[in-house]
């Protein structure tokens, strides 16, 4: 799963200096359910790998182990090196985490919030307003230092809590699900400070179910699926590898037959694989009854086709699968692009 | 362990008190309007005892002290369930503070207040309710710091083997009534039946409450309440070393609020 010069030894351990993070085989349980699958992945310095995968993927798992702050029960976990199963306060000073729970103290001050983290990350209090100031510019939250944590809103709340992570400049960040629930605004500045944190040689590992964001932010990709690793690479890589388009005919009543090779029914729908669009409908348009037909769409391949292809689901139902009961249910809102 | 990251938690969970100080402002009005209203009752007591000047204020000022520092045995637990409800928790294991750190300093914060809570009692016992301690000040103060330990060591160990805010809030609450009963904080021990003199030894505030009647009645020196000072001490180490074995860090708690 490693790109370009690194090499995995056979034994697991990393023989790549420029490797920041690497994974392998690692494997956790949650009783009977078994939440990775002897996951293999790899983040070069400067690298942002975004981890994609629906809800119960084994995502924040995976991110959590790395923070360490759950067990694995087997495998191998190497930050800049060094062993994270351990949990060494060697290896927490490289990491900036960001959890997919909004994690802040209310009754405190923003820059309260920032100056413990920061203390607590190794940042020297002479350095410290310094790095709280340029970190508050970068996500646009200079204005709310001084108010208490709980009077902000949520997509500030999403910028402060994100920004705890980044002021020790971590060698590896960990953002799980760090848009959730974030506007239009709140989610550019974090995906900026992603750029610019990875320019500076930081690895990032970006854990989201969000693909067209990963697709905006062109990074690398790793997606996971039932607690492994099903492909891994540069998201134009993958699309090109994994994808093709489709054309989509929706239909008002009954669906007709299409003997066209590759159509799946969906419902009211037919999907047609169509790595010429304009050739598939001019082929298929002639046979459909007058009338039947209430709609076409040629979808353009995408990670969401990607994913489709890999494991024969739509991602948007494989999410829904793995919500939250109260999400399948309607009763907390999730937002969606 | 770093005294460094001790402290800055230590700063910020006295900065997160300071934002809502009625718990402790509670805990330091209550047991004083107590005093006054039990003081004579106690008076009897002694006098009954011997003590033939005494006002009541030797005992009631030592046992509400006591009672009201072992009633708030749970404020040590409530600040790590608020975290989980805050979401911090799982921020500040992230740190590269240790456990033993995030333990220290957020206990420190604890013994702080009890401390206060017990000083502030016996100095405002003179001019209040005409206490006077014929001993050592230093010695109420070593038994006070020593009894802030072993009490706040017992909230840990409450707070390790609750899940739930409720749970922290019945356990801590009925055990520390019932510690400060059981030793002698409501009533002195020679009046409660014998069952409960054989069990009063095993808890600190039992040693807390000799040792304060040695030094403000006996005029006890700092020497003379070495094994008050000892007893309470060793029942903090076991409550601090039964709470590390059974702390899991890993464990969500559920909080409420």
């Amino acid at each position: 799963m490693g790109l370009g010069r690194t090499r995995i030894a056979v034994d697991g351990l990393r023989v790549d200096d420029g490797l920041m993070l690497h994974i392998y085989g690692l494997c956790k349980a949650y009783g009977r359910l078994q939440a990775l699958q002897g996951v293999d992945l790899d983040a070069q310095a400067g690298e942002i790998v975004a981890l994609l995968g629906p809800n119960g993927a084994g995502k924040t798992t995976l991110v959590s182990i790395v923070a360490g702050l759950r067990k694995a029960d087997s495998g191998v976990v190497e930050v800049d090196g060094m062993d994270a199963l351990r949990r060494s306060a060697d290896v927490r000073r490289r990491i900036g985490l960001a959890p997919q729970d909004l994690g802040m103290y209310p009754v405190v001050s923003v820059r309260h919030n920032l100056q413990l983290f920061g203390e607590l990350a190794g940042v020297r209090r002479t350095e410290l307003k310094a790095r709280i100031d340029e970190v508050a510019e970068g996500l646009a939250i200079t204005d709310l230092l001084d108010r208490k944590g709980g009077e902000l809103s949520g997509g500030q709340k999403r910028r402060v809590h994100t920004a705890i992570a980044l002021l020790h400049r971590p060698r590896l960040l960990l953002l799980d699900e760090a848009t959730t629930g974030a506007d239009v605004e709140t989610r550019g500045h974090i995906l900026e400070l992603v750029r610019e944190l990875a320019a500076g040689g930081s690895a990032v590992l970006y854990s989201t179910h969000y693909l067209t964001e990963v697709e905006t932010l062109g990074s690398n990709a790793a997606f996971l699926d039932h607690g492994r690793v099903i492909a891994r690479g540069a998201v134009r890589e993958l699309i090109a590898a994994h994808a093709e388009p489709v054309v989509e005919l929706v239909f008002e009543g009954d669906v007709p037959p299409i003997p066209v090779r590759g159509a799946a029914v969906d419902g009211q729908r037919v999907r047609i694989p169509a790595p010429d669009p304009a050739a598939t409908l001019v082929e298929v348009i002639p046979q459909v009854p007058p009338g039947a037909l209430s709609a076409v769409e040629i979808v353009r391949p995408s990670l969401e086709s990607v994913y489709l292809t890999l494991t024969g689901r739509r991602y948007d139902e494989a999410d829904r699968e793995g919500a939250p009961d109260e999400e399948k249910e309607g009763k907390r809102s999730v937002t969606t692009q | 362990m770093s005294l460094r990251n001790s402290l800055a938690i230590l700063r910020h969970e006295l900065r997160v008190m300071w934002t809502d100080p009625s718990t402790v402002i509670f805990v330091i009005a209550m047991p004083l309007v107590m005093v006054a209203l039990m003081k004579q009752l106690f008076a009897l007591a002694l006098r009954d005892e011997g003590f033939a000047g005494a006002n009541g204020s030797e005992f009631a000022v030592p046992a509400m002290a006591v009672g009201f520092a072992a009633f708030g045995v749970g404020y040590a637990g409530f600040t790590f369930f608020r975290d989980h409800g805050w979401g911090t928790w799982d921020r500040l294991r992230a740190t590269p503070a240790s456990s033993v750190d995030i333990m220290v300093g957020k206990v420190l914060p604890t013994v702080a207040v009890t401390f206060v809570q017990l000083g502030v009692l016996f100095t405002l016992g003179g001019p209040l309710f005409g206490l006077r301690v014929s001993g050592s000040w230093v010695a109420l103060g070593l038994l006070s710091a020593v009894l802030a330990l072993a009490l706040s060591a017992f909230g840990m160990l409450v707070t390790a083997i609750t899940r739930t805010m409720n749970q922290l809030n019945a356990v801590g609450s009925t055990g520390g009534m019932a510690m400060a009963m059981l030793g002698g904080a409501w009533v002195p021990v020679a009046t409660m039946p014998g069952w409960a003199q054989v069990i009063a030894p095993a808890l600190p505030t039992y040693w807390a409450m000799e040792g304060f009647r040695d030094v403000i009645l006996a005029g006890a020196g700092v020497r003379s309440v070495a094994t008050p000072v000892l007893a309470m001490a060793g029942f903090g180490a076991l409550y601090t070393a039964i709470a590390a074995w059974r702390f899991r860090f890993e464990d969500s708690k559920v909080y409420y609020g």
